[in-house]
């Protein structure tokens, strides 16, 4: 991870949103792939993430307070804040998510719940045989096609969280994924090289 | 059924319902959609009685447990997804507090054409009984489906086997949902077109 000050962060308050929203969302599959597979590495990425999200509400915070120009302005602007706050809550019952891991204190009916929730996650096997390999994220488009969503990829010893689009998938390569059970055994399929095809792939 | 049963089908409802108020709150904000907020809302409520319900059921199976410290880990993941839980509220809350929203918060929610809202499936719609795939609403309507409220269950992120039946609730997004609503049944006010 680089130096937080070294992060750049989007300047318009619509982007900072959203990167808060998808930072959030990330920190939650990421908080639950660790409590499944007690993968500490993995928990200590939510820890960092955190980090990253008190930077991004501290910028949105600024560019509020800076647009507010009258006191009813600022009562409006408020709300913001607010929801600034809820935000870094999210992130902080995450946070807390992987702090259970990283104490070793996991009872197994909590890996059971994540593994009947309607969305679980999996940790999907690349072979070499398979189609998906040699095809970035953003060809295969797996959310679209098969109903799982990246997480995080292991390859070799090395995680790759959060995979950017022009990622390529590498025979070895194993993918965490969020998806219904059915979404994720049909990835699973695929990534051993039975299914040949998919649907738009 | 036993405690340790009854505490695991609440904490996966738990999860569940958290994830899908993450997913409607975020959406409630940038769709500007007060009918989402309000199911938020709805769902945040439900969330306290399970967290309520998970809590009293391990303090029993506490009772027979040799080291009842190792249930403090299930009671973490009611507080969690509780916490998550009002969060979202949290989140959604900026839709319900202003009616007229600052410039500010207004660049936040989608430059979009669409819409996010609720459609009631009523009696005798053609859409009872089909499938997602079978209905092809995203090309045939431009509506896409986020989540169907069957009861008080929901089918979150519907896949294509999934189908829709009388009563049910369709969270949706669209350009127009009118099309969707008149499909499905309900009375439209205007814009016979």
């Amino acid at each position: 991870m680089e130096e937080w000050d070294e992060v750049e962060v989007p300047d318009n308050v619509k982007e900072i949103f959203v990167e808060m929203k998808n930072t959030a969302e990330l920190m939650v599959d990421l908080a639950y792939s660790a409590v499944l597979f007690r993968e500490k590495e993995m928990a200590n990425e939510v820890l960092e993430l955190e980090e990253y999200l008190d930077l991004l509400n501290y910028n949105l915070m600024v560019r509020a307070v800076l647009s507010a120009r009258n006191i009813r302005d600022a009562e409006r602007i408020t709300s913001i804040l607010q929801m600034g706050r809820s935000i870094d809550d999210i992130t902080n019952a995450a946070a807390d998510l992987a702090k259970m891991v990283i104490e070793e204190k996991v009872h197994p009916l909590v890996t059971e719940v994540i593994l009947e929730s309607e969305e679980t996650i999996g940790r999907v096997v690349v072979s070499p045989e398979s189609i998906l390999v040699g095809k970035s994220l953003e060809e295969l488009d797996l959310p679209t096609n098969t109903g799982v969503w990246v997480v995080a990829i292991r390859r070799g010893k090395r995680w790759i969280f959060d995979p950017d689009e022009d990622v390529k998938i590498l025979p070895g390569d194993i993918i965490i994924g969020r998806g219904t059970r059915t979404a994720l055994d049909y990835l699973k399929e695929i990534a051993r090289g039975i299914i040949k095809v998919m649907p738009n792939g | 059924m036993d405690e340790f049963e009854e505490i695991r089908n609440c904490l996966v409802e738990m999860k569940d319902l958290s994830a899908l108020m993450i997913d409607l709150a975020f959406s409630s904000v940038m769709y500007n959609s007060e009918d989402i907020a309000e199911e938020v809302y709805l769902l945040e409520e439900k969330m306290d009685d399970l967290t309520v319900k998970v809590k009293r059921l391990a303090l029993r199976a506490a009772k027979h447990e040799k080291d009842p410290e190792t249930l403090l880990s299930i009671i973490d993941l009611a507080d969690i997804n509780e916490r998550i839980s009002d969060a979202a509220y949290g989140v959604s809350d900026i839709i319900l507090r202003d009616i007229e929203p600052h410039p500010i918060i207004q660049e936040i929610m989608e430059d979009t054409e669409e819409e996010l809202g609720r459609v009631k499936v009523h009696r005798g719609s053609v859409l009872h009984g089909k499938t997602l795939a079978q209905l092809k609403l995203p090309s045939k309507i431009g509506a896409r489906i986020l989540a169907i409220k069957r009861g008080s269950r929901y089918i979150y992120n519907p896949g294509k086997d999934d189908a829709i039946y009388e009563g049910d609730v369709l969270i949706a997004v669209g350009s127009d949902l009118d099309r969707l609503r008149k499909v499905a049944g309900e009375k439209v006010e205007e814009g016979e077109d």
